[in-house]
């Protein structure tokens, strides 16, 4: 029998504030409709209870800036929501389910390469942390991820952007008119691993015909063509009509189809903020689907008031929005540093908004030009007056991008150089370091 | 002190204990005449020779009856009718009777999103088709009951006679399992009730004063006439647990063996409280709400038949008469006991010549006979072990909902063995050895089950579902559904409101609260557009499973 682990972790006991989206009662009614339906009585569905990510496992994906100590107070939540990830996709990979959903509050795919706290309701990407285990451990090459939340799986993108192995595909509502204001088709992937970033942002309004006829004619035939080991579905539920953040107008049986199109091995639920109208059905669509039964019948309660653009209407867009994304041109900057290694460093400068504290990030991206793997990466992130840096030695790095690493690391803790602290992500040897002035270098 | 007596209604026997002053004064073992209950108990109560009857405080009695009618399909018929809504389609999960879907749609507040259609109910004709008992099961209708007790009031105005039951009053979610538990209690109902008829007129014909009790799957015991039969299914592992915690120091956390014929049972007690099942009872193809104690049976046991298997055995599922060493003709584990000298009855000879036809004739050596009995011994242990992994492993991974638990893990307990039955006694080195626990023998195991009965004390939960936006309350245990009249955000009111219910509850069981354990509450406060509009709040009591004392050997 095809078996379909579920990993419901609602954290009853959390939220990030009072009347807060992400609040207690988010998932209340779905878990009133699960169980209500017997969904686990179902031969086929087994149940797992979460665990809790290790600081390792994150910081194998993710820099937490200015150093890890500083996040300790709020990450518990974050880490079992990543760590149920990691539990239900090694659940997958070692072949004890068929496929698997995630189904724990909170969301993490804001959360991006380098994290100074908590935005858009993320703090740690689960997803990504999930994809960096199952590549250290279980040696897997290659990864698609696709993101199905409204919003722009920003966090991801900025955490795979030049990565060759991994390909990220984000469906969204166009970044003009919604947090977090990206992912345009021109967002394609860095020197390295150009075409490997797929954004397709869609207009307000876009319903289930029109989101089925993108996936099966855009995203179906890219999928196929990277020919991934391991599907994952960011599977936030915001795209639905009723949901109060954004204006999309996808019913609970159009993400039944959605997940019956993708065959993910694992769904992670992502966000989705209409947790009577639309989240209790969503998640009981989405969970039949991946279960092999069927989902015709679940219906909301509530009927579609806003207007949908027609599939007529949408086919142009899409097509035009197509063409604009395969004539993108690569233009990168090269910038060396004195002290940087040889060879070409291109840079990306960038700023990155932390809505729920509300301040700014300000990143200085460098990445060593390579042919031969996904090419070391440099990183500089100041935020006010802090500043500390990342430098990622890739998994599959060439001898030479790896050299470059330790090179860049070694020059970096000089006196004269002008930085406090710092983090190595040796994704190559699977091994993490953050270095502090004052205190030296520890592993984890 | 109390004086109490417990006993065990079986298929082929019936046990008693009679437990005065704080030790067993007398035993009995009657064979169960299934035609004649009546006599069968009163057999039981003249064998025990109570010599004051009005010394009694209680009787308790667990009986296999309901969990037999099941089994063997001996219900009368029942006509189930669904409100099944939206949703997941009924039968993607396999349903073991036939049931009508119905139309009219709750939500998961208990607000109605589809009115039911009277026009399907008029095409009804259940007296027409014989139909005497109708069960009437809503999704969602443990929110609210609306629908159930309409088409209940329908069919009882055109149909008086007809005997119905509502699924709301199992009130836990899950409609699958509470559309087959209200079936299953309609259908044993009449049988249930015939059994507590006979069951009172032996008792009244011995001139016994003292209430009747019955024992739950749960462990727990509730007065016979307050008791829901399905609830009586299972008592008979759960009594056992008892009897073993009746041996045990009150806070020991406990592996419970009691090794039969063919099965071995398997139970644990945590601190001196049994572990539950996080699933309702599973009952031949029924899946239930019916809580139940979580245990193990394994088809193993001191008679299971061993056969050569390509170079060496296997133990198998069945019997086929007594082992080899007590008159038999297969060999068994029996055997390999008994050849190791490690229980005293059997025939040695036997034993070593029924083990030796597992050998060819070469391999035949002292040497190679040990072994093989040494194997057969760790075998049987190593099933035993799988399963006591399994129940730990059911405990450890309970699935956590919250942050708090999720970083604060149940810890590691230090666990002592029980083990009883035929052949404990063969097994009580290997399992120490197997599981890294001492291991004690259990004393009574010819009437454990009725021991357990008689010293089980009185449970129930309470759990308690407050919305306070749609001002109404239910509590999951009795199905009751009611109006709230406090406030939007209740804080030390809840409680009060809470532990009224639980007292309620007490006072309609006439049993008094001991050892009352509260779950903190959850509050989930309800928002809308940004405002907080209420509150949704859940609680529970509970009055675990347990024994009132201790024994003595």
């Amino acid at each position: 029998m095809k078996r379909t682990g579920i990993l419901f972790f609602p954290a009853f006991d959390w939220s990030l504030g009072d009347s807060h989206p992400e609040r207690e009662e988010r998932l209340l009614y779905t878990q009133e409709q699960l169980f209500e339906e017997g969904i686990l009585d179902l031969p086929q569905i087994k149940q797992f209870s979460p665990r809790v990510a290790t600081m390792k496992d994150v910081l194998r994906t993710q820099g937490l800036f200015p150093n890890p100590g500083a996040h300790t107070k709020s990450l518990d939540p974050h880490l079992i929501s990543a760590g149920s990830s990691l539990l239900l996709g090694e659940a997958q990979v070692k072949g004890d389910i068929h496929n698997g959903f995630v189904m724990a509050r909170p969301p993490g795919h804001h959360s991006g390469a380098t994290v100074w706290g908590n935005r858009g309701f993320c703090s740690l990407n689960n997803e990504a942390i999930l994809v960096n285990y199952l590549r250290a451990h279980f040696g897997k090459k290659r990864i698609a991820i696709v993101d199905t939340d409204v919003h722009h799986g920003d966090g991801t993108q900025d955490i795979f952007y030049h990565d060759p192995n991994v390909l990220f595909i984000s469906l969204h509502q166009d970044g003009r008119t919604l947090f977090p204001g990206s992912g345009f088709v021109n967002e394609k992937g860095g020197p390295n691993a150009w075409d490997q970033t797929l954004n397709i942002p869609l207009p307000p309004g876009t319903g289930d015909d029109g989101y089925h006829y993108i996936v099966e004619n855009w995203v179906l035939p890219r999928l196929q063509a990277f020919a991934p080991e391991i599907i994952i579905n960011s599977a936030g539920q915001d795209n639905h009509f009723t949901d109060p953040l954004a204006s999309m107008n996808l019913t609970a049986r159009g993400y039944g189809r959605i997940t019956e199109l993708l065959q993910p091995d694992l769904a992670v639920l992502e966000g989705g903020y209409s947790i009577e109208g639309a989240l209790p059905y969503v998640n009981l669509a989405i969970l039949l689907a991946l279960a092999g039964e069927d989902y015709h019948h679940v219906r909301e309660p509530q009927k579609l008031k806003r207007n949908t653009l027609t599939l007529a209407a949408l086919k142009p867009y899409i097509q035009d929005l197509q063409k604009q994304q395969q004539t993108v041109k690569q233009s990168f900057t090269i910038q060396n540093k004195p002290y940087f290694p040889k060879g070409n460093w291109i840079f990306i400068p960038h700023s990155v908004y932390y809505d729920t504290e509300g301040f700014q990030e300000t990143r200085h991206d460098y990445v060593r030009e390579c042919s031969n793997c996904a090419g070391t990466v440099y990183i500089e992130s100041r935020r006010y007056t802090e500043k500390s840096i990342l430098v990622r030695i890739p998994f599959e790095a060439c001898p030479i991008c790896e050299q470059a690493g330790y090179d860049l690391w070694d020059h970096l803790q000089k006196p004269n150089e002008g930085f406090a602290i710092g983090i190595l992500q040796n994704q190559l040897h699977d091994k993490q370091y953050l270095w502090n002035r004052k205190e030296g270098l520890m592993e984890f | 002190m109390f004086n109490r007596v417990g006993i065990d209604v079986g298929g082929t026997y019936t046990d008693a204990v009679y437990f005065r002053n704080g030790g067993i004064q007398c035993t009995a073992k009657v064979p169960t005449q299934s035609d004649n209950l009546v006599e069968t108990l009163m057999n039981a109560f003249d064998t025990l020779k109570i010599s004051d009857e009005q010394e009694i405080n209680q009787i308790t009695v667990s009986t296999t009856l309901v969990t037999n009618a099941i089994l063997q399909n001996r219900i009368p018929p029942v006509k189930l009718l669904l409100f099944s809504g939206n949703g997941m389609k009924i039968d993607a999960l396999p349903w073991p009777v036939s049931y009508t879907e119905l139309s009219g749609e709750m939500d998961f507040r208990g607000r109605e999103t589809e009115a039911p259609d009277q026009k399907e109910w008029e095409k009804f004709h259940l007296l027409r088709d014989n139909i005497s008992h109708a069960a009437i099961v809503g999704k969602f209708s443990h929110r609210n009951r609306l629908h159930e007790e309409q088409l209940a009031a329908y069919l009882k105005e055109h149909n008086p006679s007809l005997t119905l039951a509502l699924g709301h009053e199992w009130g836990q979610a899950n409609f699958y399992r509470r559309s087959l538990t209200t079936y299953l209690n309609l259908g044993v109902s009449d049988l249930y009730r015939q059994f507590a008829q006979q069951l009172q007129t032996a008792v009244s014909a011995r001139n016994i004063q003292a209430p009747i009790y019955i024992l739950k799957a749960d462990g727990g015991s509730l007065p016979l006439a307050k008791i829901r039969p399905i609830d009586s299914i299972y008592s008979g592992p759960a009594a056992s647990v008892l009897s073993a915690l009746t041996q045990t120091s009150p806070d020991a956390s406990s592996i419970i063996v009691d090794i039969g014929g063919t099965t071995t049972d398997i139970g644990l007690t945590l601190s001196g409280a049994p572990l539950i099942s996080s699933k309702g009872a599973q009952i031949g193809d029924f899946s239930t709400l019916v809580r139940s104690l979580a245990v193990r049976s394994i088809p193993v046991g001191g008679d299971s038949v061993i056969r050569t298997k390509d170079q060496g055995f296997i133990i198998e599922e069945y019997r086929l008469g007594a082992a080899y060493c007590l008159g038999g003709d297969r060999p068994t584990p029996t055997d390999a006991m008994r050849y190791l000298k490690l229980i005293d009855y059997g025939d040695e000879q036997l034993a070593e010549e029924g083990l030796a036809s597992l050998l060819p004739p070469v391999k035949r050596t002292p040497q190679l006979l040990y072994d093989l009995a040494a194997e057969i011994i760790d075998r049987v242990v190593d099933r035993i072990a799988e399963a006591v992994d399994s129940l730990k492993r059911e405990w450890k991974e309970e699935p956590a909902y919250k942050v708090w638990e999720v970083l604060h893990p149940h810890e590691n307990k230090e666990f002592n063995t029980i083990v009883s039955g035929g052949g404990a006694r063969g097994v009580t080195t290997a399992l120490g050895k197997r599981l890294k626990t001492t291991v004690q023998l259990g004393a009574f195991s010819e009437v454990s089950n009725a021991l357990g009965a008689a010293l089980a004390r009185p449970a129930f939960d309470c759990t308690l579902h407050l919305d306070t936006y749609m001002k109404q309350y239910r509590v999951e245990e009795t199905g009751e559904q009611g109006k709230w009249t406090g406030s939007l955000r209740p804080h030390r009111e809840v409680e009060g409101f809470l532990e009224t219910l639980v007292q309620q509850q007490a006072t309609h069981y006439g049993i008094e609260i001991q050892d009352m354990e509260k779950e903190p509450f959850d509050f989930f406060p309800i928002v809308q557009n940004y405002q907080t509009v209420g509150q949704i709040i859940r609680g529970a009591v509970h009055l675990r499973p347990g024994v009132i004392g201790r024994v003595k050997e």
